[in-house]
């Protein structure tokens, strides 16, 4: 059922009709025999586990242990809604990577992100938080690092997120480019009534 | 009601229990068809509204209902409209049908054909990659494009169906009359609950031009707005901006930007 062929970066975006940069199809070629974890060197991340853990943070990869009514209290104090917590752990439950941060001492969340897609081409990131008394401490980017780096060993070349004003500063030294080649990030907005 | 996508989703409305589903809704099955050596996906992973799979018609809104029609009289072909019932307001609207006509008219020698919207996720991979061909996207291995639409929340499709007007579609050797050919197809990743991104919209440039696509985006967000999806985002091309704004996207809604990782 493998058809041989070079595995070419899929679409970023959406288009009815055009075609990427000739150059997209060259650069995965040569993964196309070998599984993407063969390859991968260890990752070097900016603050290591071992510091984390030194420092009293736990990296968690699942949901387990998670207590979500705590991680709402997270997403409230850094602005974010409420949700309701059943909706969170259906949503938990259709995740592609996760990543939190659990704070020894008081086993509480202080940090988490999260990424959905279709687990083959594209992942987008969602719910970055940092409690704010943990952040300026380097928690946030140790929570993006490992999970854009547990995307890629997944294969998935395409990560994107979209990003308040007020942090692309934060995105930008991680690697993150906002309209690349002029992709718009769009959102459907519902008309209210009464109105056009 | 403006949904604020701050690197994050918003909920719009507290959730009802049919949000929580057991998990064998979400199985997907797949099924070998030995004639065309093609791999079928059944992809519902999502509720089936009840009675749905009977192929049902709706009235689409009347402003773009013209802009389908005029697309198919510029074809001078004789054009029967299927009439659905009118849309209303967001909350009123009766669930989507996962199959429906979208359009159905008489071309010469006879034909008809019919434009069908599913949002079943029943696609021909075979006949997918085929498609990205003739829209010239670079080809993907088959076995990841299958897998994306596998863990894909919906996988909304239109197919053309060629029949006669004059025999029934019914075959005398049980051989099949209907030229089924996949000419359209949308799909969306979520996370089941708050947020829905729309990937790999796609026309066959043959059917272009005639209002399909929007039909496509545009009966998909609805099926995703009646799952309870509250944010519905996507990635544009710059020359694809305005065609989403159409269809009510917005761009860089409060300054919220899309960015991407190390994008080549």
């Amino acid at each position: 059922m493998l058809l041989g062929g070079t595995i070419s970066t899929p679409p970023a975006s959406l288009r009815l009709k055009s075609t990427l940069n000739p150059q997209n199809a060259v650069t995965q070629s040569s993964q196309a025999a070998f599984p993407a974890a063969m390859q991968r060197k260890p990752p070097s991340y900016s603050i290591s586990d071992e510091d984390l853990k030194s420092r009293g943070f736990l990296l968690r990869r699942t949901p387990e242990g998670l207590n979500l009514d705590q991680l709402n209290s997270v997403f409230v104090a850094v602005g974010f809604p409420r949700r309701d917590t059943a909706k969170i752990e259906v949503a938990l439950e259709h995740t592609d990577a996760l990543l939190w941060v659990e704070y020894e001492k008081t086993r509480r969340p202080v940090a988490f992100a999260r990424a959905t897609g279709d687990g083959v081409f594209n992942a987008i990131i969602w719910d970055v938080v940092v409690d704010p008394s943990f952040q300026s401490c380097g928690l946030g980017k140790a929570v993006m690092e490992r999970l854009i780096e547990d995307l890629q060993a997944k294969g998935i070349c395409n990560i994107a997120l979209y990003s308040e004003p007020r942090v692309l500063g934060f995105y930008r030294p991680l690697g993150f480019v906002s309209d690349p080649d002029g992709i718009k990030g769009m959102v459907f907005i519902r008309k209210q009534r009464n109105k056009k | 009601m403006l949904l604020i996508p701050i690197s994050s989703s918003s909920s719009s409305s507290s959730s009802s229990s049919s949000s929580v589903l057991p998990q064998s809704f979400f199985n997907s099955t797949t099924s070998y068809s030995s004639n065309h050596h093609s791999l079928f996906l059944s992809n519902l992973s999502y509720p089936v509204p009840h009675g749905s799979r009977k192929l049902k018609t709706l009235r689409l809104r009347a402003n773009f209902w013209e802009s389908i029609r005029s697309g198919f009289v510029k074809n001078n072909n004789s054009t029967q409209l299927v009439e659905p019932p009118s849309i209303v307001d967001d909350e009123e609207e009766p669930l989507l049908p996962v199959e429906f006509t979208l359009v159905e008219r008489t071309l010469q020698d006879g034909l008809i054909e019919e434009i069908i919207f599913s949002s079943g996720g029943e696609i021909d991979v075979y006949d997918l990659q085929g498609l990205c061909d003739k829209v010239g996207w670079p080809r993907r291995p088959l076995v990841k494009l299958a897998a994306a639409l596998k863990n894909s929340y919906m996988v909304a499709t239109l197919h053309s169906v060629m029949k006669s007007s004059s025999g029934s579609s019914e075959g005398d050797n049980g051989e099949k009359q209907q030229e089924k050919k996949l000419i359209g197809m949308a799909r969306a990743t979520s996370d089941h609950a708050f947020n829905a991104t729309i990937w790999d919209v796609l026309v066959d440039p043959e059917y272009q031009g005639q209002g399909l696509g929007k039909a496509l985006v545009e009966k998909l967000v609805r099926a995703l707005l009646q799952r309870d999806i509250g944010n519905i985002s996507l990635f544009a091309d710059s020359q694809v901006v305005d065609f989403y704004q159409n269809l009510g996207f917005e761009a860089d809604p409060e300054g919220i930007k899309g960015m991407f990782w190390y994008p080549k």
